[in-house]
């Protein structure tokens, strides 16, 4: 993987290198070298399947980091393509024409976090989601707990009780 | 027999980006919902047919009868509260889910799992490929209407499942890998058990050869079925039996061995044809292996040892800011987790990636064109498809 | 295609005469297995409420409902669960820290109102309790969360009992954090502690490395942190709910790192206390023992004036002239006592009240009286005997070796008594005889027996390291004097200390008789108080209760609206219910006065 990631220097600015593992490492590149990175991997490096691509949520950072995992089927290494976009205005540039299942992921992504792919198919319509109203589900300013506890009826009658505050209230309630 | 995508001239044009442009008040088209209940699949999910005749000529897969976002609830669960979380993401296969998490979190927590520890993961990992494939090869057949041999698989199956229940404590959900180690060593006489199960199993894998592979309706309908190109292979992300049945060798337990299959002597199938009968065969090899790669098991592994490390209190485990991608092999191919931390107690994002997310949309989506409406549900089993999955 | 094809598959039929593998059986269960993971048991009377099984609870699916009153060490809560929302992982099985959470091997449970779906195990009764099977934590090197306690370094007995350095080297900075993350944050020990503090918070700070945020913790109920660190009897690890399946936290060693790893010139700015605003009111304070600094501290916090009057020249109180060098160091106690003074409060060193000024004088020259004045005179055995010079006083020696006074140490030393001070007395005296005679020679003997002896456990068992000799069990006779000293100790055994009813009427078997040879004698049953400083007019404004203590109310107020007494005079004796006291009397001051004020 060493190998690999001083190939890409030569070639490609990268940082934020992590070699995870004797199979696995992360690079991190700008948003505009990023695909044109998947492509000469894919093409000249052997790096022809597509794991998975998906996002994380940096909300203190104001940032989405987008992950490209790569992996060269005939030396059984993968790589993590990090890329990191405005959280503002979120939007990268489709992979589709890298590999035919990349819409999928985009298409879940626009919806999910909302980062668009300009261009990629049918990224507009609903995947999982239908009729939904609020922000995307999986940034993480979006409470899971706050909307069932809005969308959903909590069962009448139960109530909890801290021990200790309980010990106090019973035992030394004026302290 | 039929090949893929050659004459078009009784389906609709395609625009530029390949959809087809289909005049439903020309009446020569009709939309046909598949699902949510699908004969095809474990979990809902529909597909948005457009047929002409039985023909299919367009196939549309809807997801999200079964969303709980549960990558989303676990980032807010600690870290063991993750573990129980997880596995909901697949009810025929939950076992490689814990391990995933698991083997991700002590990645990143840099903690070693004892020796016994792993061979009980691996054996609980394999007895969850049987159980699975009990089902999904006979049940090739049943999609075809050939229910019998569902039935004699679903009894061994359900033995299977009184060994899990007795080694974990559960029949479904087993909850039995968590991060660190095991729940438990192998209870006295286990074994011996097993061992009378998988003697079934050997009697089961040539009375369903004699019953399906050999049997001439299901030759008929099952050979030439939605043949997968080899170039598909990396393009469109298809892994595990549906890989090795279009002749490419892919089992993450070879080609990237975790836990000890380095120290197991299996082989997996691979064949050429790449259609839904050698899909099926592939799987009914893997259950030959599987069964095989048990007996391994059992015999190598140690009786007794520590079957957990110690780890932090798992009250407040906080775990180092870092991001790793884990694999493993389910039965349905390769299954991975990417897990970012940031150094709370908490994930800062889990995202699981099985074979489903790729089968059932892309690749499904492309097969089902052209296909008879009939063949759907074989089509979808040959791709094992998981619902869930996809909506994670 | 070949005919085989087609003939094959009706091999199926071989099967029609095998017996069906389903079986229809409706009157007999079907048991879970060995491990199933069924129907919640609870043993509530092994489980003390901490509510940990509620914490590691993913689905929220427990409550701690009320069960009986609360105790101290048990919260008095038990879980209740609802099965709209269980999953049935048993991770509050597998966390619980008294081992009462158990599933049982049912897994039916038919009924028609959903509501029974929502029960207590254990309190409500159910079909499956007295079932032996199902979940339990597995065993062994299971655990979520370390067991046992990091190990404490302590000096060597060799290294230590020829001086008298600080035996207890401290947690450094990794143990720290190792011990801390013991902790479960169940909060049962707040209760215990006489002064509540915030233990799971402070150690939580630890945990984050934020140690200012742990010294703010510990200062808002107890001002003497670097002293308590060490010598606090320390009650809370006494329930401390993770000692149920190994050592409980080490509370003090934590609290005593906090205190260790600040130093005293940044306490100031940590705690904010840089201007306070002085409200023009005085306070007397007696005695500068840890009840009357605490009041000091938490009245000067408020913007009161205080005055300590102290009669020895050194502040501390007992702290300093109690407990031995090797235990508490003079530095760290003048590490707390200097914060406090950093606050205004002022002490005025050599005066007695009573014989340097009267309490009358105070009562007319200040606001109002704060006393906590502690136990200093030591009680006698009464024996034959005890009236000989050479037999001494545990309280006066402890006293005259802190001053540096030149003491009697014989060659043969016999301690009687089995509290912390006697152990105190006993390890004191048995440096200097090692220092002296190069060999330590001293018994110490108790009315109790061993495992009823009062004296903390690694008290008496670092004794014995330093080589002293303890005899529990014994009750003093006579003291063996010959030429005007004492040459031993006659006992006789010790049976029983209290009767049927609880009250102390030791119970010794005259026959089995025992010498204990030593040419001083040391008593060190227990001190009494000295109020002789009381005025005799403010005397009879005073009432007494139970064991001729002073009668208080709730902020250690006396029935003089002025007074207030507070320590080991009003409960105890220990550090920590002094500084407890003193801070709970503080706000009573405060309460009193403004009340005056309105």
């Amino acid at each position: 993987m060493k190998q690999l990631v001083e190939i890409i220097q030569n070639h490609f600015p990268i940082n934020d290198i992590d070699l995870r593992k004797k199979s696995l490492a992360f690079i991190s590149i700008h948003q505009n070298q990023a695909i044109p990175l998947l492509e000469w991997l894919k093409t000249t490096h052997g790096y022809t399947a597509f794991v998975l691509l998906t996002a994380v949520d940096w909300i203190e950072e104001n940032r989405f980091q987008l992950t490209y995992l790569i992996s060269n089927p005939e030396n059984f290494t993968e790589l993590g393509v990090r890329v990191f976009i405005d959280r503002e205005k979120a939007e990268m540039v489709s992979a589709h024409h890298l590999w035919k299942s990349i819409w999928v992921y985009q298409r879940e992504l626009k919806e999910m976090f909302g980062i668009n792919f300009p261009d990629s198919p049918r990224v507009n319509e609903s995947f999982i989601l239908e009729g939904w109203d609020t922000i995307p589900p999986y940034r993480r300013d979006f409470d899971t707990k706050q909307y069932s506890e809005e969308t959903y009826f909590p069962r009448p009658g139960r109530s909890t009780n801290d021990p200790a505050k309980h010990m106090k209230s019973k035992l030394y309630p004026k302290d | 027999m039929f090949t893929i995508n050659n004459d078009r001239s009784k389906f609709p044009e395609l625009d530029d980006a390949g959809n087809a442009l289909i005049d439903l008040t020309s009446h020569k088209y009709l939309k046909l919902w598949q699902g949510p209940q699908h004969p095809g699949v474990t979990g809902n999910m529909s597909l948005e047919l457009t047929v002409t005749g039985d023909e299919i000529v367009e196939s549309k897969t809807h997801v999200g009868y079964l969303h709980r976002g549960f990558e989303k609830l676990m980032e807010r669960r600690t870290f063991i509260q993750c573990f129980p979380t997880c596995i909901r993401l697949c009810v025929a296969e939950p076992d490689p889910n814990e391990y995933l998490l698991s083997s991700c979190v002590e990645e990143l927590a840099g903690i070693e799992v004892p020796e016994t520890a792993q061979w009980l993961r691996m054996l609980a990992l394999e007895m969850a490929r049987l159980q699975v494939l009990l089902r999904q090869v006979p049940g090739q057949a049943g999609t075809f209407a050939l229910g019998l041999g569902y039935q004699w698989g679903n009894y061994i199956r359900d033995l299977i499942l009184d060994r899990f229940e007795e080694l974990t404590g559960g029949r479904v959900y087993h909850m039995y890998i968590l991060p660190g180690g095991v729940r438990g060593l192998l209870p006295n006489g286990f074994k011996n058990r097993l061992e009378e199960n998988l003697k079934l199993v050997d009697e089961f894998l040539p009375n369903v050869w004699d019953l399906i592979y050999t049997n001439s309706v299901f030759k008929k309908r099952a050979k030439g079925l939605a043949v997968i190109p080899k170039e598909w292979i990396d393009q469109y992300g298809i892994y595990g039996p549906a890989a090795r049945a279009a002749g490419i060798m892919r089992d993450v337990r070879k080609t990237h061995p975790y836990l000890f299959y380095s120290e197991i002597d299996f082989e997996p199938f691979t064949t050429d044809e790449s259609d839904v009968f050698a899909r099926s065969l592939v799987r009914w090899h893997d259950l030959k292996m599987t069964v095989d790669i048990i007996r391994q098991i059992l015999a190598k592994m140690p009786e007794k040892g520590d079957i957990k490390a110690p780890t932090p209190n798992v009250m407040h485990w906080k775990i180092p800011k870092g991001e790793t991608y884990v694999k493993c092999e389910s039965s349905r191919g390769e299954y991975g987790m990417y897990l970012v931390t940031d150094g709370s107690d908490k994930p800062r994002r889990v995202n699981l990636k099985g074979p489903s997310y790729t089968h059932a949309t892309s690749v499904l989506e492309k097969l089902l064109v052209n296909a008879n409406i009939a063949d759907t549900a074989a089509i979808m089993v040959s791709l094992a498809t998981c619902p869930p999955e996809i909506e994670r | 295609m070949s005919l085989k094809d087609v003939l094959t598959p009706f091999t199926a039929w071989k099967r029609i005469a095998k017996e069906p593998v389903t079986v229809i059986d409706p009157f007999n269960d079907r048991p879970g297995a060995d491990r199933y993971r069924g129907f919640h048991q609870n043993d509530v009377e092994k489980c003390i409420g901490c509510g940990t099984c509620e914490a590691i609870c993913e689905n929220e699916a427990i409550d701690m409902v009320p069960f009986k009153d609360p105790i101290s060490g048990d919260s008095g809560l038990r879980p209740s669960l609802d099965y709209g929302r269980c999953c049935w992982c048993a991770l509050c099985v597998d966390v619980c820290t008294t081992n009462s959470l158990k599933l049982s091997n049912e897994y039916t449970w038919i009924t028609t109102d959903p509501e029974d779906f929502r029960f207590t195990p254990g309190v409500d009764k159910k079909s499956w309790d007295e079932n032996d099977k199902g979940w339990v934590k597995p065993e062994p090197n299971y655990e979520f969360y370390n067991t046992q306690r990091v190990e404490m370094e302590h000096l060597h007995p060799e290294e230590r009992v020829d001086s008298f350095i600080e035996m207890v080297k401290g947690y450094s900075h990794e143990q720290a954090l190792a011990e801390a993350d013991r902790c479960v944050e169940c909060g049962i020990c707040i209760a215990t502690c006489p002064a509540h503090m915030g233990i799971p918070e402070y150690i939580k700070a630890i945990r984050n490395e934020d140690l200012e945020e742990g010294l703010r913790i510990l200062y808002e109920t107890n001002p003497l942190p670097e002293i308590c660190g060490r010598i606090c009897t320390h009650k809370c690890e006494t329930v401390c709910s993770i000692g149920y399946k190994g050592d409980p936290l080490s509370i003090r060693w934590l609290k005593r790192y906090i205190a260790d790893q600040v130093p005293s010139e940044r306490y100031q700015s940590i705690l904010n206390t840089n201007d306070i605003n002085n409200n023009g009111k005085r306070i007397a304070i007696i005695g500068s023992g840890p009840a009357g600094l605490s009041a000091a501290h938490y009245l000067a916090l408020m913007g009161y004036q205080c005055t300590i009057f102290e009669q020895y020249e050194k502040a501390g109180g007992m702290m300093r002239y109690g407990i031995p060098e090797y235990r508490l160091p003079y530095d760290q106690i003048d590490k707390d006592i200097d914060y406090i003074l950093s606050l205004g409060v002022e002490i005025k060193y050599n005066t007695r009240v009573g014989r340097d000024i009267t309490l009358d004088q105070l009562s007319q020259d200040f606001d109002a009286v704060f006393s906590g004045t502690g136990l200093h005179l030591g009680r006698s055995t009464g024996i034959e005997g005890s009236d000989n010079e050479h037999v001494y006083y545990s309280t006066d020696l402890l006293r005259q070796i802190t001053e540096g006074k030149d003491i009697e140490v014989a060659e043969h030393i016999v301690v009687i008594g089995g509290g912390n001070v006697a152990m105190d007395i006993t390890r004191s005296l048995a440096r200097m005889q090692k220092v002296k005679y190069g060999k330590v020679n001293i018994i110490a003997t108790s009315l109790e027996k061993e495992e009823n002896m009062p004296a903390d456990r690694e008290e008496v068992v670092e004794s014995r390291e330093e080589g002293a000799v303890l005899m529990p069990g014994w009750a003093p006779q006579r003291i063996e004097i010959q030429h005007g000293r004492p040459t031993g100790l006659h006992v006789v055994k010790c049976n029983s200390l209290f009767d049927d009813t609880g009250r102390f009427n030791p119970q010794c078997d005259m026959e089995v008789k025992n010498f204990f040879e030593g040419s001083m004698i040391v008593q060190s049953i227990g001190q009494g108080m000295d109020l002789s400083y009381v005025d005799e007019k403010w005397m009879e404004g005073l009432s007494f209760g139970p064991r001729g203590r002073v009668k208080t109310n709730e902020y250690f107020q006396t029935d003089l609206e002025w007074f207030f007494m507070g320590g080991d005079i009003i409960e105890g004796p220990d550090v920590i219910h002094g500084i407890a006291n003193g801070h709970k009397a503080a706000i009573g001051i405060d309460r009193y006065l403004q009340n005056l004020k309105d």
